[in-house]
């Protein structure tokens, strides 16, 4: 299977095939990254669209120095943290249902209120911490991938990481040891 | 390690991303600290809650609206790019021969409107003799111009310009 990197020197050379592949392997990871960070389905569509446009713009100055996912989500950080600096996140009551088989009412009720408590805390974080959230906790970067996304130091990303924590815990109190 | 260094790796440890050394290092501080076992169980807690929280799937036809918005962007890259149109073409489109003759009709114009012009001048400069005072159409000296018709209005009005002043009153 060609890799992302050579892919990328693909769509560098105009190879538009070559970048419908890329956006097939990696739309939804980019996608849940907006989507969890930006918590609006209409906004996260657009940092995504404009994400691998501006990919694509630049494929023919890019150098595989980086793993391309490293590279991919800098540019989704990016553009997230400026959207979230130039208006108040919305927050819409589009999450999907989620069925379990089995689960009564009452569970139903449970879970639904749990998730909105879970994404109206992350939406209370500053834009770098709740960024680092998502990238660690719903994108399973290492601390060393997220500091490359986010142009800073392990140290950093650790030390955001402890005050994100600190401040979910808070707002989520209610809901541990259940 | 203190409370506060080991409190900033738990994500790595969680993970398994810290180093054999600094690892054994957490673990020690772990196993002596009730604290910091209690923020390691609330962190794992935590993990468990953030992620039982589902997303959307990406949006049904993304994909293809990406693409042809890419497609766009290449066409209009690959556009030739037309120069605006310059306030000149219409003389570069006229054939040679007739913009050397619109030139040196150009030139000759300039050169007699300046000669006319040079005359004028040296004409008027000079001091008004009694000759001039008495007939007041040598002040123009125009000599390469025939004198007025007889019977015309030029001529009228030469004669009404040399008439003494008293006339008329």
């Amino acid at each position: 299977m060609t890799s992302d990197e050579e892919l990328m020197l693909a769509v560098g050379q105009g190879d538009l095939a070559a970048f419908g592949e890329i956006v097939s392997r990696h739309q939804a990871a980019a996608w849940n990254a907006a989507y969890r960070f930006l918590s609006d389905a209409a906004e996260a569509e657009d940092i995504v669209q404009q994400a691998f446009l501006n990919l694509l713009e630049a494929a023919d100055r890019y150098e595989a120095s980086a793993k391309f996912t490293t590279y991919l989500y800098r540019i989704v950080t990016r553009l997230c943290i400026d959207r979230s600096r130039k208006k108040q996140p919305v927050y819409t009551d589009d999450l999907p249902a989620r069925a379990t088989p089995g689960s009564s009412p009452a569970e139903a009720a449970e879970r639904g209120e749990r998730d909105e408590a879970v994404r109206a805390a992350l939406a209370r974080l500053p834009d770098r911490q709740r960024m680092v959230v998502v990238l660690r906790y719903y994108e399973g970067l290492s601390g060393s991938e997220i500091a490359a996304a986010m142009g800073t130091s392990v140290k950093a990303i650790e030390r955001l990481l402890a005050r994100a924590r600190m401040g979910l815990e808070q707002d989520l109190a209610g809901f541990f040891g259940k | 390690m203190r409370c506060e260094q080991v409190r900033q790796k738990l994500d790595a440890y969680a993970a398994n991303e810290l180093t054999a050394g600094v690892r054994e290092k957490v673990e020690n501080h772990l196993a002596a600290c009730d604290a910091c076992r209690q923020a390691l169980a609330r962190q794992r807690e935590l993990a468990a809650l953030l992620r039982g929280v589902p997303a959307p799937p990406v949006p049904e036809g993304f994909a293809a609206r990406l693409m042809a918005a890419a497609r766009e962007r290449v066409s209009a890259r690959e556009r030739p790019v037309t120069a605006p149109a310059s306030p000149w073409r219409w003389w570069t489109s006229v054939p040679a021969s007739m913009r050397l003759a619109a030139a040196a009709v150009l030139v000759i114009s300039l050169s007699l409107g300046a000669l006319m012009g040079w005359d004028t001048a040296r004409g008027g400069a000079a001091a008004p003799s009694a000759s001039a005072q008495a007939d007041p159409t040598a002040v123009y000296n125009l000599d390469f111009l025939a004198d007025a018709p007889s019977g015309s209005l030029a001529e009228a009005y030469l004669t009404l310009a040399s008439a003494p002043a008293t006339e008329g009153r």
